[in-house]
Formats: structure tokens, sequence, C-alpha cells
């Protein structure tokens, strides 16, 4: 009702009915980044940092061709920013993809078997507490090869929280609904289809969501460590060893972009499947 | 086979503690369900009534004894015994019709698509969601919801639908048109059924029986009422039924004697020896009338403190059922009784023998038997126009008493009977509270009783009833109230014993007195003893200006607390209790009759009492019993006398045996 009386009185003019609407959402977070901005740009003026300035780095043309041709393509490692980026996201997506897989199926086991959860609990704790970058070496002896191994480090990395929250969701499936199933006799099929997926579902986008974080820190780690390979990480890592500390800084908020990117993709995904 | 449903047989559930140790849920329950029966289970939270029916259910097993339904044991759930839970357990990402289905597709998998959406859509139409099918279970009201769970529990069609709580969570308007539905529903599928609930009007309101648990650990079933209300039934008039509120009160007494025995085992005292009594902390119960004026006085004027007993705590209990339970439950030490009280409890009138005695009787008369204002103005002033009125009138006419053993009872059915009129044909009796008699005749759920003051004088005051006849009509001076003792209580307690018959003795001396009539009045008027505003309690003449009624009919048999033959037990009177509760089939008449009335009757402690009070002149004097219809009673032959009477029931013998 309140809406469409909005409307009305604003009929004439969609944006600016929307600016109204959704002005006091949109003003802050504009003005924090031009504050920050302001902040480093000071910080680095008056001499306190040795860091560029946001206006240093747009006046240095290396940092400004990465930032105005995100696509260019020189053959080798030279690349535009995007394409960089691509290629460490296709990384995530495999080793992403794989740990979801086998996170959810494990989780799913785990939780309904409470023996299998006491015998492997503790391992999994465990192993979850060890750094991505750790498993680096482990991955590269291992798998010999540098595309293999970056696969592996996000696959290790991410799959703890899948695996554990979606135990956690089927451990968490409400005694009524377990009821329903013994009452009815449901078969294991729709057992699973009707009651465990769905209610474990919110359990396993949180895993989900947390995994997708861990696993996107966990690629820019494991390239820094690889050297020759496309990817962001990589690229940051030949940046500093070349001292383009602008093109660090401009690599930097391209990760931090994505990152948010990757985390509101999964919240709209989780909104939109499960809605709670 | 019978039509034997369920059978549940000697069920025992203890589940494990941390620490090792378990707690005893239930224990010994026995219960059968035939079909299509309606059963409701009550009692206090943590009773174990949800785990009763869960066990029914077969969602959890019995640590000893086996639910059988249809001969074959319980050993796990499934859609022939449905449950309804409290919190509906729908799946909130399934429409209503996908609720359903998922139960009907389970469960009637042998059937056709067409055949299943047809059931779907009938027991969606039942429970009167058609507008509903396509939402969740988010998009719908609490009632709504629980409605869903109902019709898919239906929707399998069960042999026993079992319903936990199942309207627990709803306001009082839903909750009130889900019950009329579900009686509906119930009624016209002859569904078996077994709800659990805490609310006493549901229960009366869809059951035909009402199993109330006691208070655990270890609860078991304290009681099993029939209702007797027709069916159909319709919520609004179910209260109109004559039944509905002796069923609810029955039950809210249930339930509050529940919650009292759990206070009282909390606070389970020492026994306090003082002044050389055995016992000076005593709990003494008495019911609001003006009888209890010696208790009541005995406390305020100090005699109970006087003769060393100094913390005697009186117990207020609205009915007789309270005092014999708290008698024979052992948490009052003794209590004012009416005088057949201690025999009937003694021959088991309540199914177990306990035996009680009495050393002292604390009043005499002030009963009286009233009638509606109606037979008033029909112009019936006597028992024989009564009669005459009930020969024309056949439709039932029901009056109230106040227990089965009480003087009350006995005088009402000794005056009917002499009148020719069979008390259990031509009229009903019903046991009441003194307290509640009023309300009932003024409701018109009885035609009129006979019970204690300040009642009877009320009725007539408030201009609802009149007096047709009084003690000095039927027997001037019976035994009205007596004090009772357990007797193994009155073995470990003989000087106790001695100093309460002497407190209450004494007190029953100053009640007598017209000079503290005044004062006696206003005590029994406060709240913690009768709580009815002063006027209506009368220990002198009462003030006439104030009936309404234009003609005063009767003499006011007022109460006699002490004199001559007053207060000393009688084995006659005693006796004479023994043969009409005999006549009225109440209790069997004792073989060992002799020895009944010798035990009863504790002459020994009250001829101490009364000569360490210097009171030797009440001696005993009373020789036969003379009633108004000119008969007189003696010691010489009861059987003779009840093999003569005309009106009366089959009456049985038995060897009472007392371990004294």
């Amino acid at each position: 009702m309140a809406t469409t009386q909005y409307r009305k009185n604003n009929s004439g003019n969609p944006f600016a009915a929307f600016w109204q609407k959704n002005a006091s959402n949109i003003m802050p977070p504009i003005l924090g980044i031009m504050g920050f901005l302001l902040v480093w740009q000071l910080f680095s003026s008056t001499g306190i940092t040795k860091l560029p300035g946001p206006i240093n780095i747009w006046m240095d043309d290396r940092a400004r061709t990465l930032i105005l041709y995100p696509f260019y393509d020189r053959g080798g490692l030279d690349k535009g920013l995007a394409l960089q980026t691509f290629a460490s996201l296709l990384r995530v997506a495999q080793g992403y993809g794989l740990a979801a897989i086998v996170g959810i199926g494990m989780g799913i086991l785990v939780g309904l078997q409470p023996l299998l959860n006491k015998a492997l609990d503790p391992l999994f704790q465990f192993l979850r507490m060890i750094a991505p970058l750790a498993w680096v070496p482990i991955a590269l002896i291992a798998l010999q090869k540098n595309q293999p191994a970056a696969i592996f480090v996000i696959f290790i990395t991410s799959v703890w929280p899948i695996l554990i929250n979606t135990a956690e969701g089927v451990r968490q499936i409400p005694q009524d609904y377990i009821n329903v199933k013994k009452v009815l006799r449901l078969s294991n099929k729709k057992f699973f289809t009707k009651i465990l997926f769905p209610s474990a579902l919110p359990y396993i986008f949180t895993g989900l969501r947390i995994a997708i974080g861990l696993a996107w820190l966990a690629i820019i780690a494991a390239e820094i460590v690889m050297s020759g390979i496309v990817g962001i990480g990589f690229f940051i890592w030949d940046a500093y060893q070349q001292n383009y500390v602008n093109e660090i800084i401009v690599a930097v908020f391209y990760i931090g972009a994505v990152g948010l990117t990757l985390d509101r993709l999964m919240s709209f995904l989780q909104k939109w499947i499960a809605p709670e | 086979m019978t039509n034997t449903l369920v059978q549940i047989e000697q069920i025992e559930k203890r589940f494990p503690l941390s620490g090792g140790n378990e707690y005893l849920a239930l224990k010994g329950i026995d219960l059968e369900i035939k079909k299509g029966e309606f059963i409701s289970l009550i009692g206090h939270s943590g009773c174990g009534k949800s785990t009763l029916l869960n066990m029914v259910a077969g969602l959890d097993r019995p640590t000893e004894g086996v639910v059988l339904l249809e001969g074959q044991t319980i050993r796990s759930p499934g859609p022939d015994k449905m449950v309804v839970f409290q919190n509906y357990s729908l799946l909130p990402w399934l429409t209503v019709k996908e609720n359903v289905a998922l139960a009907v597709d389970e469960v009637h998998s042998g059937l056709s698509n067409s055949e299943r959406e047809e059931i779907i859509r009938y027991h969606i139409h039942l429970v009167g969601l058609d507008q509903a099918v396509d939402k969740r279970p988010a998009q719908l009201s609490g009632g709504m919801k629980q409605r869903v769970a109902i019709a898919r529990a239906l929707a399998v069609r069960p042999k026993l639908l079992l319903l936990d709580e199942p309207f627990g969570a709803l306001d009082a308007l839903t909750r009130g048109n889900l019950q009329e539905q579900l009686l509906q529903i119930c009624e016209e599928n002859q569904i078996t059924a077994v709800i659990v609930t805490h609310d006493v009007d549901e229960a009366v309101l869809l059951s035909d029986r009402i199993v109330m648990l006691t208070n655990g650990p270890g609860s078991k079933i304290g009681q099993i009422v029939d209702v007797d209300i027709p069916r159909p039934r319709k919520r609004l008039e179910v209260v109109n039924h004559p039944s509905y509120y002796a069923l609810r009160s029955e039950m809210i007494y249930f339930l509050n004697q529940q919650k009292r025995v759990k206070k009282l085992n909390a606070r389970k005292v020492a026994i306090l020896s003082r002044h050389g009594l055995e016992k000076v902390n005593l709990e003494v119960g008495f019911v609001p009338l003006t009888a209890c004026a010696p208790l009541a006085v005995a406390k305020e004027k100090g005699f109970f403190t006087k003769h060393g007993l100094d913390e005697v705590n009186l117990v207020r209990e609205t009915s007789w059922r309270g005092i014999v339970d708290g008698m024979a439950g052992g948490y009052l030490d003794c209590a004012q009784m009416p005088s057949g009280l201690p025999l009937w409890m003694t021959l088991g009138g309540s199914g177990k023998s306990t035996p009680i005695l009495s050393a002292l009787t604390m009043t005499r008369n002030g009963n009286a038997i009233t009638l509606g204002k109606s037979f008033y103005d029909r112009g019936i002033f006597s028992l024989t126009e009564f009669r005459h009125y009930l020969r024309e009138n056949p439709q039932i006419h029901r009056m109230g008493v106040v227990h089965p053993s009480s003087m009350h009872n006995l005088l009402l059915r000794y005056w009917l009977a002499s009148g020719d009129i069979d008390p259990d044909r031509d009229v009903v009796l019903k046991n009441i509270p003194p307290a509640q008699m009023i309300v009932d005749l003024k409701a018109g759920s009885i035609d009129g009783f006979c019970v204690g003051e300040p009642w009877n004088f009320r009725a007539t005051m408030e201009g609802i009833g009149f007096v047709v006849a009084t003690d000095l009509e039927i027997w001037d001076g019976h035994p009205g109230k007596v004090l009772g003792v357990r007797a193994d209580w009155a073995k470990a307690y003989p000087n106790t014993h001695i100093a309460l018959v002497k407190a209450i003795l004494e007190a029953c001396i100053y009640c007598a007195d017209p000079q503290n009539a005044l004062e006696i009045e206003k005590i029994l008027s406060r709240k913690e003893y009768v709580g009815t505003p002063e006027q209506y309690i009368h220990l002198s003449n009462p003030n006439q200006g104030v009936c309404s009624i234009d003609k005063p009919l009767r003499q006011y048999a007022h109460h006699q607390f002490f004199g001559k033959h007053v207060n000393r037990p009688s084995r006659t009177e005693q006796l004479w209790h023994m043969t009409q509760m005999a006549r009225w089939g109440e209790v069997p008449f004792p073989r060992n009759w002799v020895e009944v009335m010798e035990k009863i009757c504790r002459v020994d402690v009250f001829t101490t009492a009364a000569r360490e009070l210097g009171l030797m002149e009440i001696t005993y004097s009373r020789g036969p019993i003379q009633l108004f219809d000119g008969s007189t009673f003696t010691t010489d032959d009861p059987i003779g006398y009840l093999n003569s009477l005309k009106i009366k029931r089959d009456f049985t013998m038995s060897e009472i045996t007392f371990a004294l």
C-alpha cells in the first residue's frame, strides 16, 4: 500500500523516486569510501607511509593502463587484470566445486551417522586448522604440477566449513520432522529429498558462503607461491619482485572487489534458494 | 476378539539421568482403549502424559510392559497410529497440499494417482482449507497449520489418532472452533483417538473417558472418569449438561490435589514432641461450614496452645473428598468429619479400607433439607406434597448431598424413603461440595439439597430456595460432625489425642455459650474459615426479618456444640449409620459389627479428656434413637432391622479386619 501511494506522488520521475527511497543506503558507503581515499592520500602526501596515494597511482602509467584496459593480452603472463582474475577464479571454481560435492556428501554422511562423526570429527577439526599456505608444499610434492596443486589447495581449504556445517545441519533437523518421517515410514529417498535436504539447506549455504571467502583467500596465497602461472596472486608476486608498488595496489583492489562480489553472490543465491 | 483396539499393560518408563541415575517417569499404567473411543490424558506438566502417548505411537519404547494395537505389540511408529503434534510438524518448504500428499502418497502407494488426489482433496476440504491448498505453512495462522496437521493425520486413515496437546499453542477462539471441528470429524468417522491435554474443558468436551495421571516421579493413573454427555455434542450445549460441572470440578479437584501432594511432599516436616505430647505440630482438616466453629475457636482462642498443641495448622478443604484423601494420604493428622465418615472409611467406602476412629462428637443438628423456590411457588411444603409432585412429574429430579457417608445423605434418604420416595429411583442424588450447592440450585442443575448451615439459610435469604424440613423434625439431636483420626495415628500419639480432644471440647463449651455467639460468627465469616458474610452465619436465633420468603416455614435447627449428651461418641448412633449405609449399598454391613462399633467409638479417650477437664457431669445416658416416623432404633438386631425396611438396596455383609 505504502509503495503504490508513493509512486503515485512521484509518478513523473522514477529515478528521483529510487533515489529518495535508497539515498539513506547509498550515501553513507560513498562518503565512507571518499573519506578513506582522502585519509590515504593525506598519509602518503605527508610521508607517514611510504605507499603512493590514490592520485599517485592514477598518475602512474602502468597502473593507469591496468585500470583502463583490464582485458589486454600481450601473450604469456602479460595479461590484463580481468583476465588474470578470471584465471584465478577458474581455479577457485574447480577447487570449490569439488569441495562442495565432497563437503556436502561427507557432511550428510557424518551428520546421519553419529559413530562416523565420532570417528572423524577430531580429524576434521585438526585438518581444518592447517593454513592454506602450509598445504602448498605438500600439494606440490604430492601432485608435482602447479595447476592441480593449486586446485587441491582451494579444495582442502574450503571443504571444512562446508562439511562441518552440512553435518550440523543434518544433526539439527528438528525432531518433529524426524517424527514425521518415522510415523509415515517415509522411504529414504523421500526423506532425503523432502526432509533432510531442505531442512539442512540453510546450514549448507552458511558453509558454502564461508567457504567461498576462504577459497578466494587461499588462491591468492597459493598463486604467490607457485611461480609462472597466469593468476592475480602470481601477478602481485611478480609486481613485487619488480617493485611496481602501484600495480600491487590496483591488483589488491581487484582481489577485494572479487571477494566481496563472490560473498554477495552466495548470499543472494542463499536468499533465492533457501529463503528463511 | 472384543472391540478393544489398544491395550496398555503394566507400562513402566525410566529415563537415564546424567550421573548414572534414572528417572522413573511412569509406573504401572494399565489402560484399555475400545474402538471408536475418545480418551483424554490429563495431568500436570511433567507427569509423563506425552511420554505415554509417544509409547502408544511407537515413538518411544516402554522400559517394562507392553502396548498392544489389535493384539500386536507396538514396536515402531507407523501410519496406523498417526500423531498430531503440538507444534504442527508441517514441512515449511512444502505447500499445504504437498504436506498432505507426502503422507498420502507414502501410505496409500497402492492407489492410483487420481484416487490419491481425491483423498488429499477430500481431507483438505474436511478441515475447510480449500482456499489455502497452495500456501506454505509460513503463510498460515497457527489454527490453520494445526488443521493441515489434522488433515494430514486423517488422510492416512489411521486406526488410532494420537494428539499431543494439539491446541495448546492456539488462542481461545481458534481453539474452540478447532475442538468443535475435531469433535465433529471424530463423531462422524468413528475415529479412535487419544488426546493429551491440560485443558479441563477440552477434555470434557471431546472425551468418552478422561484418564488423569498423578504427578511424577512414578506417575500412574490416578483416576478415570466417564463422560456421560450424549453425542453428538456441541461446545455451547455441553456446558448446560447437568454432569458438566460435576466432571469439571472432579478433574480440577484431582489436579489441585496433585499440586498439594507435591507441595506437602516437598516440605515434609519432622514430628515435634513437646510438653509430654508425642506430636504438637498437627494438620487439622475442616470444611467451611458453621459446624467448623469448635476448630476455629480452638485455634483463635488459644485452646490448642493451652493444651500444649503449639503448632496446629487448620487446613481448609472445600469438599469432604479432600478430607478423605487427606486422611488416607496421611497428610492430615485429624479432621472434622461427617458422623458417618469414620465408618465409611473403615468399611472401605472409597475402595480401600482406612480405619478411622472418633473420640469426640463436635456438633449436633445444624442441617436442613432445602428445595428450590419453584416448589415453594407450586405450594409444595411437605414430604407428602413432594411425593405427589414427583409422581405427576416423572422427569429426572436431582438433589445434592455432600458425601455418601454424611448425615445429610443418610437423613435425606431416610426422609425420602419414609415418604415412600425411593432416593435412587424417584430422584437422583449427587455429591456436591457444600459451598457449591447454592450455585447449582440457582443454575437449576439440582432441585434441592440437604446440607449443613449456613447454606440452607443462605438459599432462603437469597430467595432461591426454602427449607422443607430441618433436623428438629427428622431426628432432633443427631450427630453432625465428629473428630476423626486414623487408627494408627491414635495408637502412635495417644497423649496428643487426649490433648486434642480436651482442646476441642473446651472450644465446644465456648461455642455453646450464647454470649460468645457474635464473636464466633465474626471469626467464622473470615476468609480462612467459612468465608461468607456474617449475616448468613447463625449460632443463635436468626433474624427472621431478613428472610425473603414471607412465610418462614420451619424453626431453625441450631447447632449444639456442648451439653449433656452432645459430645460423647455413641455406639448406638454408629450402628444406626452402619445400617443406613448398608441399606443404600454404600458399604457392606460388617458381620463383626459389634467389634467395629466398639473400636470406632473411642469412649475411653473421651472419658479421660472429660475427666481431666473436670467435666464429670457429661455422662452417657442415651438410649434408643427416636426418629420422626415414629420408629425406634436399638442395637438389639441390626440385621433384622435392615430386613424389615421396605425401600432399600441389596446389602452385602462382610468381615472387617482391624490391624489395631
